[in-house]
């Protein structure tokens, strides 16, 4: 315990901070960076039922998952200021036809639930 | 003067490290299935392997037996090439539910923009990608004229990502060195920030192959080319900590050589075997998930990786640098283990005779 001690005052002092990111020569580089976990449900404003296929993306990124049966989406984000998640009906000919939303997030979490009503187009 | 009073503190600091003995780095070896064929593959892989790829609940079952988890903690998947798994994401998930990071070692072949995207969304966060060099050598070693566009095309897609920590890692040998500057050019050009260089050891499929092996001035070659590419290059380079490299110690990585397999770095391999990094000889291995509770070997075992004095035998008896080299990288200890398979030191000092 107290070696353990020490060590973490020696990581809080160190300039050399190499000394505790250290990587397996056949490894890959640690982790050091910041993600966030977005999970929600997708449902219809009409009828109050979960919606399947939508498209739950980041903006200005490249990362998307479709909601499942139950309108059920997660995945993690990277955590930056002002995430903004846009909801998009692409298979409209599947089931009902439902308007796009943009959802601004600000980020103070580990994870994000988020409850999210689509209106139909008309 | 103050360079020996470095090297005594880092060999404190060693001490004390082989002491805490804290699990900060676990690979899981989940397949030895693998998509190539490469000459100098150090763990002998191939299409078919004897072993079934292990079942994601069996990881994670030996993972659940690390009671307090080391903050930082990081599972790294291994192969094998792990994306020949479908359920590595699956696998990801559940270990970020844990509190556990986690990334991937992989060729690229099959890393195309929607499995970036599917990593991404299961929480990835670290990544290598491997590149032998310009494309006609980089082709024969990995046994594939497709391999160097598939491994840039992930690449491409792994710089795009401002959320990885990813880095290239390149195998020089002697038909490479030589393109080691348009190399790195090329990877400035794919905006690749942080590039790794190792050497071969003469393991598995590497041994059918001598020419793989730098000789001593091509290392002390490859050393000079590192030490000045940190000095001024547009790139974030370094050497694997695979060896100790003398009087190069502080000028071609972060950190000094520090071998922590076995002290912070520990592995569950494909047959279930508890060891420390996966090239290392299998007879080390510590017990086996199967049968062993995982993180009561890590706790209790470990002894000779923790405690290296047995490897001052064959020419590490009587090297004068053997206090900061403890034998070299675990890995270079095969076979009947009385003698080191490569000494970066003595290669160094070949080289410098030259």
């Amino acid at each position: 315990m107290g070696r353990k001690w020490l060590r973490n005052i020696v990581k809080g002092v160190s300039l050399t901070s190499a000394l505790f990111v250290f990587q397996a020569c056949y490894g890959t580089p640690q982790d050091l960076g910041f993600d966030f976990w977005i999970e929600g449900q997708v449902k219809s404003k009409t009828t109050g039922l979960p919606i399947r296929g939508i498209k739950v993306s980041v903006a200005d990124g490249v990362q998307y998952e479709y909601t499942d049966e139950n309108g059920r989406f997660g995945f993690f984000t990277e955590k930056v200021e002002g995430v903004k998640l846009q909801f998009q009906d692409v298979d409209s000919t599947e089931n009902r036809w439902y308007q796009h939303r943009d959802t601004l997030l600000s980020v103070a979490k580990e994870q994000v639930f988020l409850n999210i009503e689509l209106e139909e187009k008309k | 003067m103050m360079e020996a009073l470095r090297r005594y503190a880092f060999r404190k600091f060693k001490a004390s490290e082989q002491k805490i003995h804290e699990l900060n780095y676990l690979f899981w070896e989940c397949t030895t299935r693998c998509n190539l064929n490469c000459i100098h593959c150090g763990s002998d892989c191939s299409r078919d392997s004897s072993h079934k790829d292990m079942p994601v609940a069996d990881f994670l079952a030996a993972v659940d037996t690390i009671g307090s988890r080391p903050p930082g903690l990081m599972v790294v998947f291994t192969g094998g090439e792990p994306l020949l798994r479908p359920d590595i994401e699956l696998c990801g998930r559940e270990l970020r539910k844990r509190g556990v990071k986690w990334s991937i070692v992989t060729n690229g072949h099959l890393y195309d923009a929607r499995r970036h995207v599917s990593l991404l969304n299961a929480g990835m966060g670290a990544l290598t990608i491997s590149l032998d060099g310009l494309e006609a050598s980089h082709n024969w070693m990995r046994n594939d004229s497709r391999s160097f566009q598939k491994a840039i095309s992930a690449i491409e897609l792994a710089a795009s990502s401002s959320r990885l920590n990813f880095d290239v890692v390149t195998c020089v040998h002697q038909k490479n060195i030589s393109e080691l500057p348009r190399l790195m050019t090329l990877l400035v050009m794919k905006q690749v920030k942080a590039w790794r260089l190792f050497t071969i050891i003469p393991i598995g499929r590497a041994v059918r192959h001598p020419e793989l092996s730098l000789t001593g001035s091509q290392f002390v070659e490859l050393m000079e080319f590192i030490k000045q590419q940190r000095t001024s290059g547009p790139i974030d380079l370094k050497f694997s900590c695979e060896g100790y490299v003398g009087s190069y110690e502080p000028h071609v990585r972060d950190s000094r050589f520090f071998c922590r397999a076995g002290i912070n770095i520990g592995s569950v391999l494909i047959d279930g075997s508890i060891s420390a990094c996966p090239n290392i000889d299998r007879s080390f291995a510590q017990g086996n998930i199967y049968t062993d509770n995982f993180y009561e070997v890590w706790q209790s075992r470990f002894q000779p990786f923790r405690s290296r004095e047995w490897t001052q035998k064959g020419q590490c008896a009587d090297c004068p640098a053997y206090k900061d080299c403890e034998g070299n990288g675990f890995h270079n200890w095969h076979g009947d283990k009385n003698n080191v398979l490569v000494c970066h030191l003595s290669k160094i000092n070949q080289g410098a005779v030259r």
